[in-house]
């Protein structure tokens, strides 16, 4: 590209201090930032179609394959927990997109251009923490709802299909918003605590998804226990209609302490980010 | 303005940034010169809020960076040509930038036009070359018409037209009255944007000084002298009390001599002279000299001779590569 050096030096002059213009880098223009940061790059957009398609996808295939078996009695297992099966697969797009969002800024480098235009750094952190979560919530909702029609179509057609109003089934379109939002937020919390993308995707996907089932393997009460108050077991169920293990927590139990875990690795990321040099 | 005291950085035992204390001005171009690991980087990204000091402080215009209510309208930096998202366009980039700081969306188009990237706003950054890098670096530095301005190393990897463009740019940013910080490892790009000159080594500062005076003093200059009548012409000279050397191609150089004198000496006698002209040694060398021993500079000031006159001065300033 030709650069026309010479002749573009004029910097505008510096208007006089204008001190009724008083800038400042309030909440709402970090959110802002942070928010724009988000939906101007194909990353997100990649993740979030992810999200949507193998969720939808993936519940109406399994429905499709699962809805005679289910109306002839071949299995034990109650169509509500097939009604939204793919968003156990599809939720990895939201943690990762969760990483990508802290993450990309230390790959990149652009954290100190970050830092330098908000040197508030639990600032900057709520702010993605809003931003993401908002997304996710909105998206994860849709997600969720889509992926119960899609299912409930095919369970519907060999009659084994839910009602809105039977339990659970609103809990779990709304539920399917709430836990994606807080799973991103979880991968975020290790995205900045970690500040590696492929270092923090594969720990969330140990804890949430590998960890949580070999848990169970722990003898007695112990076990038990460790598998409920895993991250992904306490709060998956609240995205589910019914769940395949009926030793997990109350879905809103087990949300309550999802929510808290994440919370609690947030802060702790918070305070790191907050002394560590960028 | 910005203003360092006893500035430290230490990562486990070994400190990168050693209690240094300076002033940078407003109006100036204050050159931050030293080889690379010298702790210039880490300097920075302290005087940024980015690194946290170990000890002592650094503010900028007497708050810390920190506390700047809107940090982007008092300091602009480019500090890494890698400090952004290649996924992101170049307008983009700027826009959230503007955003997280209340700067007018106009201003965006503003600095985008400003540095000459207008053709390629909507592309991402991640194609860039490293010359339209670091013009998008610059353009972000400038969105909030700072009044105060860091530059790492903008010359790095810029070929010689965008070395050109950043040195009038830099000096036109301190004629505006802005305070302009600059680091660089060349001594030979300092001594043309500089105005004012520190030279750290080890995490310390060596040097704190009118670029001028750094020149002046750092500098054995010499003249180069060639006649037909060599032998006579050396014999006078010396009888001046000038050191006068034999150079490999048959001239000479004389050391505590100016040009002028040298000439008046040779017409006073009637001899020829076929090439006469001051001659600075380089200011690379005077730099390495200083930065390689850091204790000895203090003590003596190599070579105090007699600065030659400022044509020749010039050519020879001027690095090889411009």
């Amino acid at each position: 590209m030709t650069i026309t050096a010479t002749e573009e030096q004029r910097v505008p002059a510096r208007s006089a201090p204008d001190r009724q213009r008083t800038p400042r880098a309030s909440f709402g223009r970090i959110l802002d930032a942070e928010w724009t940061k988000i939906r101007t790059v194909r990353s997100t957009t990649w993740t979030l179609s992810l999200l949507f398609v193998v969720s939808v996808g993936l519940t109406g295939l399994i429905c499709w394959g699962v809805a005679g078996d289910l109306a002839a009695g071949g299995t034990d297992e109650s169509p509500g927990a097939f009604a939204t099966w793919g968003l156990m697969f599809g939720q990895i797009a939201a943690l990762v997109l969760g990483v990508i969002v802290a993450s990309a800024e230390y790959s990149s480098g652009m954290i100190r251009t970050t830092l330098a235009a908000s040197p508030r750094r639990w600032s900057v952190l709520l702010a993605k923490a809003f931003a993401l979560g908002g997304l996710l919530l909105v998206l994860g909702t849709a997600t969720s709802v889509a992926s119960f029609l899609t299912g409930n179509f095919f369970l519907g057609q060999e009659g084994v299909g839910l009602a809105l109003d039977d339990p659970g089934v609103l809990r779990t379109l709304f539920g399917g918003g709430l836990f994606l939002a807080v799973l991103g937020l979880f991968g975020l919390g290790l995205g900045m605590l970690m500040r590696h993308t492929a270092g923090a995707v594969t720990v969330g996907i140990a804890l949430i998804f590998v960890l949580g089932n070999l848990v169970g393997l722990v003898p007695g009460a112990l076990g038990e226990w460790l598998t409920k108050l895993m991250p992904g077991n306490a709060g998956g169920s609240i995205a589910v209609v019914e769940s395949f293990n009926p030793d997990l927590l109350d879905p809103w139990v087990g949300f309550a302490v999802f929510s808290g875990e994440t919370a609690l690795l947030l802060l702790v990321a918070g305070v790191l980010f907050s002394r560590r040099d960028a | 303005m910005i203003t360092a005291e006893r500035l430290t950085k230490r990562y486990g035992d070994k400190t990168a940034v050693d209690a240094i204390d300076f002033t940078v001005e407003p109006g100036t171009v204050t050159g931050f010169l030293g080889p690379n690991g010298a702790g210039k980087s880490t300097t920075m990204r302290m005087v940024m809020g980015l690194d946290r000091p170990s000890a002592g402080s650094v503010t900028v215009n007497g708050r810390a960076y920190r506390d700047l209510p809107a940090p982007l309208h008092e300091v602009g930096a480019l500090l890494e040509a890698k400090a952004i998202h290649g996924g992101r366009t170049a307008y983009n980039h700027l826009l959230w930038m503007a955003k997280s700081n209340g700067i007018a969306r106009r201003r965006v188009d503003e600095v985008i036009d400003l540095v000459g990237l207008t053709d390629v706003a909507s592309k991402r950054s991640g194609g860039f070359s490293l010359g339209m890098g670091q013009r998008l670096g610059i353009a972000a530095a400038l969105l909030g018409d700072p009044g105060v301005l860091l530059f790492d190393e903008p010359v790095n990897g810029l070929d010689p037209e965008g070395i050109r463009w950043i040195r009038t740019l830099i000096r036109s940013l301190a004629a505006e009255g802005r305070t302009v910080f600059v680091s660089s490892h060349l001594m030979s790009e300092m001594a043309l944007t500089a105005d004012h000159l520190l030279v750290v080594g080890k995490g310390r500062i060596l040097a704190d000084t009118d670029m001028n005076d750094f020149i002046a003093r750092n500098s054995a200059g010499y003249v180069r002298v060639r006649s037909p009548q060599a032998g006579e012409l050396a014999e006078r000279m010396t009888g001046q009390g000038w050191r006068v050397e034999r150079a490999d191609d048959g001239a000479m150089a004389v050391y505590g001599a100016t040009a002028e004198a040298i000439g008046d000496i040779a017409g006073a006698h009637g001899l020829y002279l076929h090439e006469l002209g001051g001659v600075q040694a380089s200011l690379e060398d005077a730099f390495m000299r200083l930065t390689e021993d850091s204790v000895e500079y203090h003590a003596g000031v190599p070579g105090a001779a007699h600065a030659p006159d400022s044509a020749a001065d010039q050519t020879h300033l001027t690095p090889a590569g411009v």
